[in-house]
């Protein structure tokens, strides 16, 4: 066998966290920088995958579209059409504080699926679209996972340095001030409802870009892939695990996460048969007992949020002034 | 966190070490619905494809007496996890060739992101939808269910047959209720009936009158309830004849269960019918049923039958093209195109025996005859069933 072939799967497995990636760094911005409880992240993949789906996949007969346009308009359609999507829901749903958000985020992500489900017109409902072209997807199997696991890789890449360098920026430090403490943000003149709609509309059109990027892997999409189980409340486990608030943590949650989901069953695999079939479930139960771990233990996450919280009585006199600027700072 | 790191690494490792195979096995991937929307059924469906995998080991095992070992993964019947575990199969584990999944949605994700552009071959035992049939596959996957599309159109022709030419149709929204009332259209339509009323409705609502009353507008008196008869379809059914929107009823498989029977009663059902495949009544299925009784398996469970041949299918070819993983396709439709001495279920020893001497072989499977089309389907048997006391008994065979 050649060596390339060996690769496969290693290959594979990189892909899916570069695009969990993607989800995981969406609901960062939305969880870990604006404290907004989005429990609907399947709704935003879901959106995004359709996108892209319809606008570049070939005319087929009785839905909209496709297109025939080239990948990067899909990918850019997806991320345009969650955040367009995004804006009315926010403006609606942000009213409401945490876990009320949640159960009305969870709501949305349901009906979307719905309409996946039965608007035929649109989505072709439950067989849903297939023939949807991969960049370099001609190429033997190896070279063209290899490729696409580039171009996943770099678009991951930019995604983090942008959202990076908007973290630490003063629009970061605003962010953290509305979590914090919305009243304090308030009382320096920061438009709260405004601020809190933009981090849900950047994040929504992340997990949107997300969602593009599994279906020119998969090629094909139903109304099962947007399975809540695995898009939401993985990535949930990812950010929670690899450190809410960091970027790099929930990258790393996004690799620990994915790569025991799928390795497990590597290893599971070698044991009797009538055990082997039990061990399938052992996966689900091996990632839940994970996150109870980590909340329990080190509920910050494996890489903590990073802040500029010395406090006062261990520095020197004379940095008080400058410590009392840089909280201005934070609320900048 | 160096341990965590540390920890990780030994079982990366520790999992390469454990999956490299071993030496003169010839390995292939059974993709099953274990966790996920069809595990109810994965028991009973993992102990067929294991004894298919068993008895051939026991008649010799494969090409040089190497043993066939049945690689079993969790297709969760979703897309996502089938994909996955379909790209550890071919990569990881080296299959020669796959068996499964059960999902439609599932196959479509695994075949599209591993096994066609790594070149493997793959038999879906259970997967009906129609979209399978028209896949760009290059000739790698195929199936000994028949599409949901077959059932749909024999349906319409016996319907027309029978004198109904004008129908109402109502089916639950999903692949499978979908797929079938398209092809039920397609031809009814074609062939000159007129479907008065067309409409998908949601599984498990505590009502459909308003859905009945919409498509009892369109004036037939027989309605076409494509739908499970354990869930949504009985509550169609049963507020159907409360009401009197329609006099008759026709359904598919999925309504031929004891529940309508048992809940709304033999009386009231006498314009009732419903069209189910039937395993065409066949020495090669009495041997199997038998067969798989004995080694502990439930012969009435579903999909059982198309299982087993998948694996005896598979194996077959594999001995045929002699473990070269590019002849695979070829040497199947070989083994299996209605020429040449017959193999029932079981006999792998006759098999192996005759592919050696270079004579050519007719597989007859316990769900069938399984020669494939173009597409790599087969096509199926149905008969229309009526209500006979607390039971179904065949009104006709369907064509």
């Amino acid at each position: 066998m050649e060596w390339i072939t060996v690769l496969n799967y290693p290959v594979y497995l990189a892909i899916f966290i570069c695009i969990y990636g993607c989800l995981a760094i969406g609901l960062n911005i939305q969880w870990g920088y604006a404290g907004l409880f989005n429990a609907g992240v399947a709704g935003f993949f879901a959106i995004g995958a359709y996108a892209s789906a319809i606008l570049t996949s070939p005319w087929a007969e009785g839905r909209l579209g496709g297109f025939d346009l080239p990948f990067p308009v899909g990918l850019v359609g997806a991320m345009l059409l969650a955040g367009l999507l995004a804006w009315p829901i926010g403006k609606i749903c942000l009213r409401f504080r945490s876990d009320y958000l949640a159960i009305v985020t969870i709501g949305v992500a349901e009906g979307i699926r719905l309409v996946a489900r039965s608007e035929e017109w649109l989505t072709n409902s439950a067989r849903g679209i297939s023939a949807i072209p991969r960049p370099f997807g001609d190429l033997p199997y190896a070279k063209a996972q290899l490729v696409y696991l580039g171009i996943t890789a770099l678009i991951l890449l930019v995604a983090y340095v942008l959202v990076q360098r908007q973290a630490v920026s003063p629009w970061g430090r605003m962010m953290r001030a509305i979590r914090d403490n919305e009243s304090a943000a308030q009382a320096m003149g920061k438009d709260v409802p405004y601020r809190r709609l933009e981090a849900f509309i950047l994040g929504s059109a992340l997990m949107g870009l997300a969602g593009a990027l599994y279906v020119h892997l998969a090629r094909t999409i139903t109304p099962d892939a947007i399975d809540p189980m695995l898009i939401t409340f993985l990535v949930w486990i990812m950010v929670i695990l690899g450190g809410a608030g960091n970027n790099r943590g929930v990258l790393l949650g996004a690799i620990i996460v994915w790569v025991i989901w799928s390795t497990s069953e590597i290893v599971t695999d070698q044991l009797p048969s009538e055990y082997a079939l039990k061990a399938k479930y052992g996966r689900m139960f091996l990632i839940g007992l994970l996150l109870q771990l980590v909340l329990r233990f080190r509920p910050e996450g494996i890489l903590p949020e990073k802040l500029r919280k010395e406090s006062r009585e261990e520095r020197p006199m004379g940095e008080q002034a400058s410590a009392t600027q840089a909280t201005g700072n934070i609320i900048n | 966190m160096k341990t965590k790191h540390l920890g990780l690494a030994s079982l990366l490792l520790g999992a390469s070490a454990l999956a490299t195979p071993a030496l003169a096995d010839v390995n292939i991937g059974l993709l099953n619905g274990i966790t996920g929307g069809a595990a109810a059924m994965a028991p009973e469906i993992t102990k067929s494809l294991q004894f298919a995998v068993d008895q051939i080991n026991e008649q010799g095992g494969v090409l040089q007496g190497e043993k066939l070992v049945g690689i079993m993964a969790d297709d969760g019947c979703s897309p996502q996890v089938a994909a996955d575990a379909a790209t550890k199969l071919v990569n990881v584990s080296q299959v020669i060739g796959v068996v499964g999944p059960l999902c439609s949605g599932a196959l479509m994700a695994a075949v599209n992101s591993a096994t066609i552009p790594a070149g493997v071959i793959l038999i879906s035992q259970a997967a009906t939808s129609p979209e399978i049939t028209t896949l760009k596959d290059n000739d790698l996957v195929f199936r000994t269910i028949p599409s949901d599309e077959y059932q749909g159109q024999a349906l319409a022709r016996t319907l027309l047959d029978r004198g109904t030419k004008k129908v109402a149709v109502s089916f639950i929204n999903n692949d499978y209720g979908k797929g079938i009332a398209e092809a039920f259209k397609k031809e009814y339509e074609a062939k000159g009936g007129e479907i008065a009323g067309y409409e998908a409705h949601e599984e498990n609502k505590s009502s459909y009158r308003a859905d009945l009353a919409g498509l009892a507008q369109g004036g037939a008196d027989t309605l076409v309830l494509l739908d499970y008869g354990d869930t949504s379809g009985l509550t169609v059914l049963r507020e159907a004849i409360e009401n009197g929107f329609f006099e008759k009823f026709v359904g598919a498989e999925g309504m031929k269960t004891s529940a309508p029977v048992k809940a709304i009663g033999a009386d009231n059902l006498t314009t009732f019918m419903a069209s189910a495949p039937v395993s065409t009544k066949s020495e090669a299925l009495d041997i199997f049923n038998k067969a798989f009784a004995e080694a502990g398996g439930d012969i009435n469970a579903s999909y059982v039958g198309p299982s087993y041949d998948a694996v005896f299918l598979l194996a077959l070819a594999i001995e045929k093209a002699g473990g070269d993983k590019s002849k695979l396709s070829e040497s199947l439709r070989a083994v299996s195109n209605g020429e040449g001495e017959p193999i029932l279920p079981g006999e792998w020893k006759k098999a192996k025996e005759l592919i050696t001497a270079g004579k050519a072989i007719d597989y007859k499977g316990a769900s069938g005859e399984l020669n494939f089309d173009a597409n790599g389907d087969v096509p199926g048997s149905y008969a229309l069933f009526k209500v006979a006391g607390d039971d179904w008994a065949v009104e006709t065979e369907m064509k």
